[in-house]
């Protein structure tokens, strides 16, 4: 099949595919379905329920077998028996999660736990987290610096790893090396692990923080900060939360009526504007009031919005061409910008990584 | 599987050898607490930019104003730009460098960063420099090295030498500059 008609996954920033010349890329008999994207390395599963993985592998994240990097996709071999649903990639490891089965497996970095499997010994392939049952059915994944979290479809979340700023909500606990659950006594809906916090949204629309509390990530007054150990409800925010994203310094939320942003941004990564370089607490990002959003995605320092009729919105660290705004000549962005260059396509799937991002588009009939 | 998935460049327009390109990054700035643009509050937002030849000044200037950085603060542009020094079709470019290598251009040998000052959209004033950087050229032929991430003086308009700042760039050009000296002076002895 060709990408004409069943769309491409196209490469932007440094990706490690083909020297870091913007691609595309597509797959004769196969469609991807989700992709994620972490520091250095990415993760892609197709329909066929295959796992592709390619990028960084210093510390065996690719879960290959090895530790060289990958220049192009290759197919997780290990796991063909399987079908994939689910990957998240975070700094230095990869966490997926199967169909039928109900598996969580974890590959890579391991210096706090992040991997779940009860110590901190690297691992350079998958290997399955046995605290994962088959009555959890896991809805979502996430993975930051050396944190993972799972949450399941009955709205219980479950994070491992480093807790020493408490970006695992687990308090006064420092790291934690298998699944411990994180509760506040409600059904969990939506999870994001940045680099050094995290935000989970309740199935009744509530948005919870926590983790490193510099530089108004959290979205919290001062007062709030001393707490950062433990998730607590950002009331900045009233109405009905759908969707959060944490990148390395700052998070941006997705209610029913707007986009909200908030912490770091001084590569312009809030969408704010350009004299706004930080925000203590959420804003309303109005460049996209008039459009209707329906995807957020954060790398570490940049954010990409996808509307409802697949136009894609990019801003923050423009470096490399990671925004998917041009080709050679590139520069920060403090609003949110349309990628033109795909208005004749439709933006199905967006990831966006430490100095990358993919996204698989379909051209408009 | 692998050969499941097919591959290809966007472009082949970037495959071009670093010798026949050079790439110039503005990359922040920061002014001393103590200088005047500091508490010039009609200084509100700035921008930076270059003049290189035949290059469209449009094409040479971040794209954007950031706010004025307070004292302790950067501003970030990330404003970088390739510029193609093909032997064949950009003989004028190689020529210019060649002449910038040897000094005899107006700024010594040195490529010129302007800090300016944009007024505010309300505001019925004019754009105005604020300060100038130099980055001398023939440094990069003689070490064979890139300059990364380097930080140059900014220095007032008025007097040329009292630095008020710092502007951060990187320009990786030591492939392409070695090529057009040696093919400058190798024509020579012909
Ligand atoms: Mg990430
Ligand atoms: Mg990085």
């Amino acid at each position: 099949s060709c990408a004409r008609d069943s769309g491409a996954v196209f490469t932007f920033g440094k990706t490690r595919l083909a020297e870091n010349i913007p691609s595309k890329f597509w797959f004769k008999n196969d469609v991807p379905i989700y992709l994620s994207c972490g520091d250095e390395h990415t993760a892609l599963i197709t329909g066929n329920n295959k796992l592709y993985m390619f990028g960084s592998n210093n510390w065996g994240q690719l879960g290959l077998g090895s530790k060289s990097a990958v220049y192009r996709p290759i197919c997780v071999k290990a796991l063909k028996s399987e079908k994939v649903k689910l990957a998240a990639c975070g700094r230095n490891h990869t966490l997926v999660s199967t169909a039928e089965g109900g598996n969580v497996y974890a590959t890579g970095g391991n210096n706090e736990g992040q991997l779940g499997l009860g110590d901190t010994e690297e691992r350079n392939s998958f290997h399955l987290i046995s605290f994962f049952t088959s009555r959890h059915k896991i809805k979502q994944l996430s993975a930051g610096a050396n944190i993972s979290a799972a949450l399941t479809e009955d709205g219980e979340l479950f994070m491992w790893g480093d807790n020493s700023e408490g970006q695992i909500g687990l308090n006064s606990i420092s790291n934690v090396y298998v699944p411990r659950q994180v509760t506040v006594g409600k059904p969990i809906s939506w999870i994001s692990c940045g680099y050094y916090h995290s935000a989970f949204v309740t199935m009744e629309g509530k948005l919870y923080t926590f983790g490193e509390p510099e530089c108004g990530k959290l979205g919290l007054p001062s007062e709030q900060l001393i707490n950062h150990r433990k998730p607590q409800l950002v009331s900045g925010i009233s109405e009905k939360v759908i969707q959060v994203a944490c990148g390395g310094g700052h998070t941006v939320v997705l209610t029913e009526k707007a986009v909200y942003t908030f912490g770091q941004g001084r590569f312009g990564q809030l969408g704010l504007g350009s004299f706004i370089f930080q925000a203590p607490e959420p804003a309303i990002l109005e460049h996209v009031k008039d459009q209707k959003i329906r995807h957020i995605s954060c790398g570490e320092n940049h954010t990409a919005l996808i509307t409802d009729v697949g136009h894609m919105y990019t801003f923050g660290d423009g470096r490399h061409g990671k925004l998917g705004l041009g080709l050679e000549n590139f520069t920060n962005q403090f609003v949110p910008t349309l990628c033109s260059h795909f208005s004749k396509f439709i933006i199905h799937l967006v990831a966006c990584g430490g100095c990358h991002m993919l996204i698989f588009a379909i051209p408009r009939r | 599987d692998s050969d499941d998935i097919i591959v290809i460049p966007i472009s082949q327009k970037y495959l071009k050898a670093d010798s026949e390109k050079m790439c110039i990054e503005i990359i922040s700035l920061a002014f001393y607490p103590e200088a005047e643009v500091m508490s010039d509050e009609n200084i509100k937002q700035v921008y930076v930019e270059y003049k290189f030849y035949d290059i469209p000044l449009s094409e040479t200037e971040t794209p954007i104003s950031l706010r004025k950085p307070r004292a302790g603060e950067e501003i970030h542009f990330h404003f970088s730009k390739v510029i193609d020094l093909d032997p064949l079709e950009q003989k004028g470019r190689r020529q210019f460098l060649f002449t910038m290598l040897n000094g005899e251009d107006p700024d010594q040998g040195h490529l010129k960063f302007t800090v300016v000052s944009e007024p505010m959209d309300d505001e019925n004033k004019e754009c105005q420099e604020v300060g100038y950087a130099y980055l001398e050229l023939w440094q990069i032929l003689e070490s064979g090295r890139d300059i990364l991430q380097e930080e140059l003086d900014i220095v007032s308009p008025e007097d040329q030498v009292t630095p008020i700042g710092r502007l951060k760039i990187s320009l990786q050009a030591a492939a392409a500059l070695h090529a057009i000296y040696k093919e400058m002076t190798e024509d020579l002895f012909l």
